[in-house]
């Protein structure tokens, strides 16, 4: 599967996390040489009075270039750990600041060596300042722009990571193994005396696997998830008979409207798991949606027993998975709220109207 | 062999009575949808075996089984569960049988067949390892063959006098051959120990007072009359009350 990538990729390499890359991995460090290479050729191709650049001229710059290069990968390769320590700002600001000084240091020093060799590979003498300044802020330059890429890259792949965890969360929690093998079992038992009833019970399990399998995937209507929920609600009918009540309020609803799936069907399952099936006497589910002015609220209640017991503790990770999908969705405007009173207990989604 | 058929779906009974009728040779004596009804049951019908299925309303079958074991002589019992790798892993290696749903005709009249050489003794092993089961929701009196079920949550005390307790609940008291200090570990947070023959449920208590002679009493609801404090437990409980 491919959403599982990265997570392998981090257990192979465990290392901080941080938005900076290890510069003493040889892809990186490669990488770094290959920029400064172009740094370099930019520069001396750009149209200069001096005419078109000699081959020795690139050489030279090349040499230069590069050295300082590989300074600042061996100073950023060191201060990785401390930098992951920082807040993100500090480190930024750590991180900048030494390869600005860096490079300040590593002109000023080529100077003084060029100058006091007599080599005279750089610029004419008298022109220190020009040398260092401008070789300090072409530096600044290119080091604030890869740091922002740097930047950009990590929150890029911490929004892969996230998603690809909460993709494999909502499998595991969509594949409730009780409630498959209850339903085989209720399937085997409708085959004998009731064929029809058999047959249509399997078109549901197969609408809802099938929706299970996309794991919450792609797009889907508020009229699809309600008639997933009817196929879920028609299997436990046929387990719990007249112990499942449900009552529908949802009139109002824009049916029309877009949502992520495999919001709603969760909430009716856990209704169902820690309302009914714990209930002797069972109970009645009602769903109940309102419109508002900017959103859509769609309520699950069930009733709940005076004292819970030791089986039916609470399974948070339908609800957690909920959340994390609308946030992902929607940002804050979309919530699940949870609300236990005296008997009964309550699941509220508001999905914005877009 | 008469058997009793445990489950809270009235699809899972019909169909495990379809495929027993089959099987031939065992009559059904009876169908119980929750713990509470499995243990009455099993007091008038008095089966030789019990399909449990785990997940049951009001009682779950494991606990069901847990009190199975104080009857005599205690059914074979078969545990019948969707999916339940945990209470499956406790019963492998136990006399105990058990079949996954849905139930194959085979594995069941494998199961049925060693449910028919079980004896009490195996069911001791059971019993240990059932210990290891989750708190007990109903505290079961089988005194002079009635069976008498009463919620944990609905127990004021717990009195223990000569070789028996005296549960006293809301609705009335019942006597248990079980000891105090068992019933103090099993639910010891729903409880405290007010004196060497007492267990009150904290739930339960309305106040500490002094008699004239300098005695101890605990005032507890459901409770006929008030109950004595011993010296060596009373400062415990004096914080336990103050923090009520």
């Amino acid at each position: 599967m491919t959403i599982d990538s990265p997570l392998v990729e981090r257990r192979r390499k465990p290392r901080p996390d941080t938005w900076l890359p290890d510069f003493c991995s040889l892809p990186v460090l490669f990488a770094l040489l290959i920029v400064a290479e172009l740094v370099v050729l930019v520069i001396l191709l750009a149209p200069h009075r001096a005419g078109a650049p000699a081959l020795q001229r690139v050489f030279v710059a090349s040499v230069y270039v590069q050295w300082l290069a590989v300074c600042c990968a061996f100073c950023l390769c060191r201060l990785r750990p401390a930098i992951a320590r920082l807040p993100v700002a500090r480190g930024v600001a750590m991180a900048y600041a030494s390869v600005v000084a860096i490079v300040a240091l590593g002109s000023a020093l080529v100077y003084w060596i060029d100058h006091a060799t007599g080599m005279d590979l750089t610029v004419p003498a008298d022109n220190a300042l020009r040398f260092v300044g401008g070789s300090t802020l072409i530096a600044a330059l290119v080091a604030a722009a890869a740091f922002r890429y740097f930047y950009v890259q990590a929150q890029w792949q911490r929004g892969v990571q996230a998603h690809a965890r909460a993709q494999v969360a909502a499998l595991q929690a969509r594949i409730r193994p009780h409630f498959l093998f209850n339903s085989m079992n209720t399937i085997a038992s409708l085959i004998r005396t009731r064929p029809q009833d058999a047959e249509r019970a399997v078109e549901d399990l197969g609408e809802l696997f099938r929706a299970t399998l996309r794991g919450g995937e792609g797009a889907s209507t508020l009229a699809a998830e309600i008639e997933l929920v009817e196929h879920y609600l028609a299997i436990e009918r046929l387990r719990f008979g007249e112990r499942l009540g449900v009552a529908w309020r949802i009139d109002g609803l824009p049916r029309e409207l877009a949502v992520p799936p495999l919001l709603l069907q969760p909430l009716v399952e856990n209704a169902v798991l820690h309302g009914i099936q714990p209930l002797a006497e069972g109970g009645s589910i009602l769903i109940e949606g309102t419109v508002e002015a900017g959103s859509v609220r769609i309520m699950v209640r069930n009733p709940r027993p005076a004292r819970p017991p030791p089986l039916a503790r609470g399974n948070r990770s339908a609800i957690d998975n909920i959340r994390q999908r609308l946030f992902y969705h929607y940002g804050s405007a979309g919530r699940l709220e949870l609300e236990e009173g005296a008997g009964y207990y309550a699941a509220t989604l508001t999905i914005p109207r877009a | 062999m008469r058997l009793l058929i445990a489950d809270d779906e009235p699809l899972a009974r019909e169909r495990l009575r379809a495929l027993i009728g089959e099987l031939g040779g065992i009559e059904v004596a009876g169908e119980a949808a929750d713990g509470r009804e499995v243990l009455t049951q099993c007091a008038t019908l008095q089966p030789d075996c019990v399909l449990l299925d785990i997940a049951m309303p009001v009682m779950d079958g494991l606990e069901a089984a847990r009190h199975l074991t104080g009857f005599d002589p205690p059914p074979a019992v078969i545990f019948c569960t969707a999916y339940d790798e945990h209470a499956l892993a406790a019963f492998e290696a136990s006399a105990v049988d058990y079949v996954v749903k849905p139930v194959r005709r085979e594995r069941l009249s494998a199961a049925l067949e060693r449910a028919r050489r079980f004896t009490g003794e195996q069911y001791r092993a059971v019993g240990e390892r059932l210990g290891a089961v989750p708190q007990r929701t109903h505290i079961c009196a089988r005194l002079r063959g009635n069976l008498k079920l009463v919620p944990v949550a609905d127990v004021a005390y717990f009195l223990a006098e000569d070789k028996y307790v005296a549960v006293r609940h809301a609705g009335g008291e019942v006597l248990v051959e079980e000891s105090l200090k068992a019933l103090e570990d099993e639910f010891g947070e729903r409880f405290v120990r007010i004196h060497r023959n007492c267990l009150v449920a904290t739930d339960r208590l309305s106040g500490l007072r002094r008699t004239p002679d300098g005695r101890m009493f605990a005032d507890v609801r459901d409770a006929p009359e008030p109950l004595e404090v011993s010296r060596r437990n009373l400062p415990a409980l004096r914080r336990l009350v103050k923090s009520l």
